[in-house]
């Protein structure tokens, strides 16, 4: 890696930290306890998130493009390049992406089986993670993609729940398709084009026949719907949270959903600008019934964690609604929503999982008045209204200003979708607040699953209390998504160019 | 901007009154997260009220600015991205600053009651810090020059009302007013919302005066079609609708009064007033761009406000007696305004805003003092409660056009303004009076006058932390007239002839008259004649629309919930699942067909490339 990078190199040290981490982990010698396991783990997250931040602070917002670019031949046969970049888009995905992998591993306390293996498994998905983000050649791309896969399968299928087995191997199969779908797009892109370059920066695909690029775009439009994921290709989605831990949930949540999306803009966009305005209307559409039909089916959810996941699946269609759009302030509301996102998932995954663990279940026809102050879970509740209320798109929080730059931004170019999507924002209110009201409100009760009345101890339920550690991570998100809410030019400033810049590309065509 | 160097530092600085009400929720989170537990909840309780004296002087100070310099307007950038302006903007104009004013200074008298009525209240600091954040999203919301910071304020209201609603929240029916609360309002912020973004992208900027300028010259420049303009109307009006519980969205501030009395105060008198402010402010872009917006607002304001009126009679709850006053009183606002009387409308919010906070304190004390909320469980205890009597009949008045208190000069201006044009809607104005001056007249007789009944043997006066400010709003409402006059002097609150005066006059009359001669034994029962049993039913179950709410709204939302949840796990998940059999089934099948010769496995090669070859040639085509 002599090539290329000015002077430090940050960008592999992002990669070096997270992957090396793994090789430490894996190669410490003896028997080293869970927490010392831990607490190293947090170490090299924590350096991998310092070095994210350096990135911020030497990254110039006012430039467009790759910045802090590294570039070695690496398989020049086959195209394929150790070529990193940054730029407004990738930069902030990379930071939550370091912040969340973090929050993780300080959420996970009670590993009891193969520590070793599971911290090894976290820093190899946060590894993969920014190489997915930072990557500048389809194919490294795709490696990273791929890398990802294998880790998060483990971690859902060795440390997940009951029903783990299902979940993962769904997962699995659902992910390696969407993986297949991109590779084959990436190859036919090559292919049919007869080129063998696979850096991003050329457009190559204005060699191709219109009916070339709509198919190639379809099958990563299919690809990426997998992962992001959108309806009706959502299925993994539930399963895959309900099965897994928390700290899995809210990696998977709010870090490799992104991958989607981000494969959209990056990909799908940038590459076939031509196709993407053509199939623009369509996609709109697809964002709305996604919306529709995620917040829809949360409504009629009684787990937690299940109502969680599928408002996950309504709010990542407002990214593909600002994708669709391609306006300026949309494909900033895009970055804004995957980032608020990110953080909101993940602080409601959290919660749910103190829920959890202090109750043993996250049914919420068994959970009520958690909000007791005595007896109950009154910061965690708080919390959690905190969380909500953001994911509602209540002003004040992160939530609100990405989704009206989303409206704002696509409201002129597809009217009936945005509508459709604001409906959604509003259906949103519905099913957290049944959530709050149902689980939290009301006098503490946990109602045994038979229905036994008769057995009334039920009302003297005294759950554990909540040590502030546990809910530390927490209050550190929640104040994140204040923040964002409240200084959301801190975000804007990071992103502008680069949104504006990829809105031309759509601008330039049509 | 203008030199806003050169404004003295009250103005320059005048950001930092709602800053005031939302640090004092700051300061009060330690008790009331209880991270402090050493000294009880009270000093959060007293940073608040010192925060809000902050605001109220600072306001105060601002006021004279004001009337020395004229209006001024002070903005900040907040958020910029390609062509999205949002800006932190305060109009400083005299009516901007009285109604800050209104809203510091009730919030001041509020939380001084609530530390009497809420004395042994274990989580007075929680109180507190929601009062904090509600105070400053208020004060925000009355300064604000753009649409943009008053729905991100309106919004803010919207929680801190869940929140104060759900302050009891361990009780049942807390629990869904909060919720039917929060929903109802949720349902107009979200209409509101679509048009703020409409009208952000089409029109590019969100200060109100280029939405004005915009909005006069829309139609005329071809800039939206008319279905869009009235479209636009609709959803911009739908907020303030929700805001100010107007028809069909009025039941949540009945329910609301599950929560702690001193925000329902607030929630009567200055919440609903911001609420009617922002409509006041969206009315010149409404207007022009929609007249049917305009006609919508006239009807909901009709319904509202004889609808209210009826249903508050048929209440046997004191809260409820009242709370639907409130839905008539800006049901008549909301006319004013849709007839494009700003001043009157202003006037109007002003009587009304002190007024009613006054009967709600008086409802407040007589509940506090006798625990019991039932009117038929109430009565005779006006010797007992000189100051609430007082209070609750200077209240009253002040809300009716009795002379001669707030209301009647604003009851008097309207009428002369309307009689000429829309006598039906001065109509209106003058039925909603008679109701309203008969169920006051009602309730105080029952309350105050009637028999002493088993519950009331022994009630004492309220405390002097809750009297204080009720004999202060008190003495307020009474010199409510003459602060009028100041604050309007050109022409004057007595600018309507003798005959007007004599119509409100008569149907205030009328409906003390009808107050009185109710038959007040049984007027509580169901009639056994059955047509007035269906009408008492009809009224005391609010026209029966919460389950008009249910069968409209929520099941059809649940049915289609249900529905998605069905395709979901059946055909989605069984599509997969089935998918996944296949392929097993498949692969078991396939076993048995591996025969070994060469000849069929190239067979099936050659038909699949084929296959494929010629699918790639039909979707290329002839390359171009």
């Amino acid at each position: 890696m002599g090539l290329g990078g000015a002077g430090l190199m940050l960008l592999s040290l992002l990669l070096l930290i997270p992957f090396g981490g793994t090789l430490l982990l894996l190669l410490w010698p003896g028997q080293p306890s869970p927490q010392r396991l831990r607490l190293l783990a947090i170490g090299i997250l924590g350096l991998q998130l310092a070095i994210s931040v350096l990135v911020a602070l030497r990254f110039d917002p006012a430039v467009g493009g790759m910045q802090l670019r590294e570039l070695h031949r690496w398989v020049p046969g086959i195209g394929l390049d150790y070529a990193l970049g940054v730029d407004g888009l990738s930069l902030p995905l990379v930071l939550v992406n370091g912040g969340l992998t973090l929050v993780s591993a300080v959420i996970t306390r009670d590993i009891d089986r193969r520590p070793r293996i599971y911290f090894a498994m976290l820093l190899l998905i946060s590894g993969a993670v920014n190489g997915a983000f930072l990557a500048e050649n389809l194919l490294l791309f795709f490696l990273f993609y791929e890398l990802e896969l294998i880790p998060l399968w483990l971690l859902i299928s060795v440390w997940g729940g009951a029903n783990r087995a299902y979940a993962a191997t769904k997962f699995l199969i659902f992910t390696a398709i969407s993986g297949m779908l991109i590779l084959g797009a990436f190859l036919g892109l090559a292919l049919l084009t007869g080129s063998v370059d696979f850096s991003l920066t050329p457009v190559l695909s204005d060699r191709l026949a219109m009916g070339g690029q709509l198919v190639l775009l379809v099958a990563l439009l299919l690809g990426f719907g997998i992962k992001i994921p959108l309806v009706p290709l959502h299925n993994w989605l539930p399963d895959a949270h309900t099965q897994a831990s928390t700290p899995v949930s809210v990696l998977l949540a709010g870090v490799l959903l992104k991958l989607g999306t981000y494969g959209l803009l990056r990909f799908g966009l940038m590459l076939f600008p031509e196709a993407w305005v053509r199939l623009a209307p369509a996609l709109a559409i697809w964002a709305a019934i996604s919306v529709l039909y995620g917040s829809l089916a949360a409504i009629a959810q009684s787990d937690m964690k299940r109502m969680v996941a599928f408002s996950s699946v309504g709010h990542m269609g407002y990214v593909l609604l600002a994708a669709a759009a391609g306006t300026p302030v949309a494909l900033l509301g895009a970055v804004f929503q995957m980032v608020s996102h990110g953080l909101i998932s993940a602080l409601l995954f959290l919660l749910v999982g103190i829920v959890y663990r202090k109750t043993g279940t996250r049914d919420l026809q068994v959970l009520h008045g958690l909000l007791n102050p005595e007896r109950g879970l009154p910061l965690t509740g708080s919390l959690m209204i905190v969380g909500v209320m953001a994911s509602a798109g209540l002003p004040g929080m992160a939530g609100f200003i990405s989704e009206f730059l989303v409206f704002r931004g696509s409201i002129a170019v597809f009217p009936l979708a945005t509508l459709l999507s604001m409906v959604g924002s509003g259906l949103t209110a519905v099913y957290f607040l049944l959530l709050v009201n149902r689980a939290f409100f009301g006098r503490l009760a946990i109602t045994p699953a038979t229905g036994d009345t008769s057995v009334d101890g039920k009302l003297d339920v005294q759950l554990a209390p909540v040590a502030p550690r546990e809910t530390l991570p927490a209050i550190a998100l929640a104040l994140g998504v204040v923040l964002l809410g409240l200084i959301p030019s801190s975000l804007g400033h990071l992103s502008e160019s680069a949104t504006t810049a990829l809105a031309q590309i759509g601008v330039g065509i049509s | 901007m203008p030199a806003s160097d050169a404004l003295p530092l009250a103005m320059r600085l005048v950001w930092l009154i709602p800053v005031y009400g939302v640090s004092g929720m700051v300061l009060a989170l330690p008790w009331a997260s209880g991270w402090i537990k050493r000294n009880g909840p009270r000093p959060a309780a007293y940073l608040n009220l010192l925060m809000t004296l902050l605001a109220v002087l600072h306001g105060t100070a601002v006021i004279r600015e004001v009337l020395a310099l004229g209006p001024q307007h002070l903005d900040f950038g907040w958020f910029q991205a390609a062509d999205l302006n949002l800006r932190i903007g305060f109009d400083l104009s005299l009516t901007n600053v009285a109604a800050l004013e209104l809203v510091t200074t009730m919030s001041l008298i509020c939380q001084v009651f609530a530390l009497g009525y809420l004395d042994k209240e274990w989580s007075l600091a929680r109180f507190y810090a929601l009062l904090g954040f509600f105070e400053g999203a208020m004060s925000g919301v009355v300064l604000s020059s753009n649409l943009f910071m008053s729905y991100f304020l309106l919004e803010m209201l919207t929680l801190s009302t869940y929140l104060l609603v759900g302050f009891w929240y361990a009780q049942p029916l807390v629990v869904t007013a909060a919720r039917d609360a929060f929903l109802t309002k949720r349902v107009g912020d979200v209409l509101l919302l679509m048009g703020v973004v409409a009208l952000a992208a089409w029109s590019g900027s969100l200060e109100f005066n280029d939405l004005y300028a915009w909005a006069a010259q829309a139609h005329t420049q071809g800039w939206i079609t008319p279905l869009a303009g009235t479209l636009l109307g609709l959803g911009l009006i739908a907020g303030p609708m929700g805001k100010c519980a107007q028809f069909p969205m009025h039941l949540w501030l009945d329910e609301a009064m599950e929560g702690p009395n001193p925000a329902s105060i607030l929630r009567n008198s200055v919440v609903v007033t911001c609420g009617a402010i922002v409509l006041l402010k969206l009315m010149p872009v409404v207007a022009p761009l929609s007249p049917l917006a305009t006609d919508v607002l006239l009807v909901v304001g009709a319904i509202s406000a004889i609808g209210g009126a009826l249903v508050a009679l048929a209440q046997v709850d004191l809260k409820r007696a009242f709370s639907y006053g409130t839905t008539s009183s800006l049901g008549l606002v909301f006319i004013a305004i849709a007839m494009q009387l700003p001043g009157i409308a202003l006037l109007f919010l002003f009587a009304h805003g002190l007024s009613r906070a006054l009967q709600f304190m008086g409802v407040g004390s007589v509940i506090a003092c006798t625990n019991c909320q039932d009117l038929s469980e109430l009565g005779g205890i006006g010797t007992r409660m000189p100051a609430t009597l007082l209070a609750f009949v200077v209240g009253s008045a002040g809300v009716t056009g009795l002379l001669p208190l707030g209301c009647f000069w604003c009851y008097g201006l309207v009428l002369n303004s309307l009689l000429p044009d829309a006598p039906a809607l001065a109509a209106v104005f003058l039925l909603t009076n008679g109701l309203a001056t008969a169920n006051a007249v009602r309730v105080i007789r029952s309350l105050f006058f009637g028999p002493v009944m088993p519950k009331t043997r022994r009630t004492p006066e309220a405390n002097w932390l809750m009297a204080l400010p009720m004999v202060s709003l008190t003495v307020l409402v009474v010199l409510l007239p003459w602060i009028m006059q100041r604050i309007d002097p050109v022409p004057g609150i007595a600018a309507f002839p003798l005959p007007v005066a004599a119509l409100v006059l008569l149907s205030g009359g009328a409906g003390v008259l009808a107050g009185v001669l109710l038959p007040q034994e049984s007027f509580w029962s169901r009639s056994s004649t059955i047509w007035l049993r269906l009408v008492q039913d009809l009224l005391a179950y609010d026209f029966y629309t919460p389950e008009l709410y249910r069968r409209i709204i929520v099941m059809p939302v649940a049915a289609l919930a249900r529905l998605i949840l069905w395709i979901d796990r059946t055909l989605v998940k069984g599509l997969i699942d089935g998918i996944g059999r296949a392929s097993l089934a498949t692969a078991e099948g396939l076993k048995l067909t591996v025969s070994g010769q060469l000849q069929s496995y190239v067979l099936t090669l050659i038909v699949a490339i084929l296959l494929l070859l010629s699918g790639l040639q039909w979707v290329w085509g002839a390359p171009g």
